[in-house]
């Protein structure tokens, strides 16, 4: 039994240990459970969309919402010259959605509760967005550091602060998904822990909590996977359309 | 006589609306939750990014305290820059 609130998110090798040029590229749990969520995603997609009736049926449906709810979130936030990027937004949003639903199941491990993991989405969008701005405007795309109508003595200042607040975001971004789910699981362990210690008398009240908890848990996964999503959607934008 | 069948689907069609208004109610309260994390980790990502810079660039100057504690107050004003931007972010969504 692991009583440890903390053990959950310890990361294990599963089958041999692989070294490539002195690098550990073992297969992990952590790899296990990407590769159940990617499988989950594609096994639902692929059903959602294999049949295409005009009245939909269940599977169909959900998918289809899927599909609006990430193109609404696009329009919305982005307009349509981020139209093409629709593909990454939404295989973004689908694989953290995923993650973190899957990390609900009991015995299972999620993914995005580990900072390495959502770092390296992020620094990923990070770069994506700064080269996109500079593709398309070029050197133009510093303006973005200095906002208009500045008085020039300030000036200085204020683009070394919209730089450190430029390079905040990956930060932010990374860190809110992870400290979330981080934060969450270790509640549920820690409740359900206070559940065996108090044993048939007391542990009725911390029961009824875990029950709760895990209801918020399973809106905060969805809640994180959106605001995910819609960030990436608003740094896209203000590469796009550069103004203020 | 369909008056109270009428009476019936309409008593139906309010209540279903009431059940709505409570239902968009809780997903708005799940969204303040939401919106307070947000502007909780931008103010502190851009304090802990001034901060790394400011270390960073002390160990390259040898100016040792000086630059990170600088760098520490420009990140909190960058931190409080980006709250600001999000909060109006979030008025305009509303």
């Amino acid at each position: 039994m692991a009583s440890n609130p903390m053990q959950q998110f310890s990361v294990h090798k599963i089958g041999p240990e692989i070294k490539i040029a002195g690098i550990d590229l073992s297969f992990t749990n952590a790899s296990l459970f990407m590769v159940i969520s990617a499988t989950i995603i594609l096994l639902f997609l692929f059903l959602g969309s294999k049949e295409k009736k005009i009245i939909p049926n269940k599977i169909q449906l959900i998918a289809e919402m899927f599909y609006t709810f990430v193109a609404k979130m696009i329009s919305d936030t982005a307009g349509s010259k981020a139209k093409p990027y629709f593909p990454f937004i939404f295989s973004l949003f689908m694989f953290v959605l995923f993650c973190n639903m899957v990390g609900m199941l009991p015995y299972s491990f999620t993914v995005t509760s580990h900072i390495i993991v959502t770092l390296i989405m992020a620094l990923f969008i990070f770069l994506a967005v700064t080269v996109i701005g500079f593709a398309k405007h070029g050197f133009k795309y510093f303006s973005i550091f200095v906002p208009s109508g500045v008085p020039v003595v300030l000036l200085p200042l204020i683009t070394i602060i919209e730089i450190i607040s430029y390079l905040s975001r990956p930060v932010s971004l990374s860190v809110r998904l992870f400290a979330n789910m981080m934060a969450g699981h270790t509640m549920l362990k820690v409740f359900g822990g206070f559940v065996i210690s108090l044993g048939l008398l007391g542990g009725w009240l911390p029961l009824g909590f875990s029950v709760a908890l895990t209801g918020l848990e399973i809106l905060v996964a969805f809640l994180q996977a959106y605001v995910f999503a819609i960030l990436t959607c608003i740094y896209l934008n203000d590469a796009l359309n550069l103004h203020h | 006589m369909t008056v109270p069948e009428d009476f019936k689907t309409r008593l139906k069609i309010a209540k279903s609306k009431i059940k709505n208004q409570v239902k968009s109610d809780l997903e708005k309260k799940g969204s303040f939750m939401g919106s307070a994390f947000k502007l909780g980790t931008e103010l502190v990502a851009a304090v802990a990014v001034g901060t790394i810079i400011g270390f960073i660039l002390d160990n390259w100057f040898d100016t040792k305290p000086w630059l990170i504690i600088i760098f520490f107050f420009l990140g909190a004003v960058a931190g409080l820059i980006n709250v600001i931007r999000t909060a109006n972010r979030m008025q305009k969504e509303d």
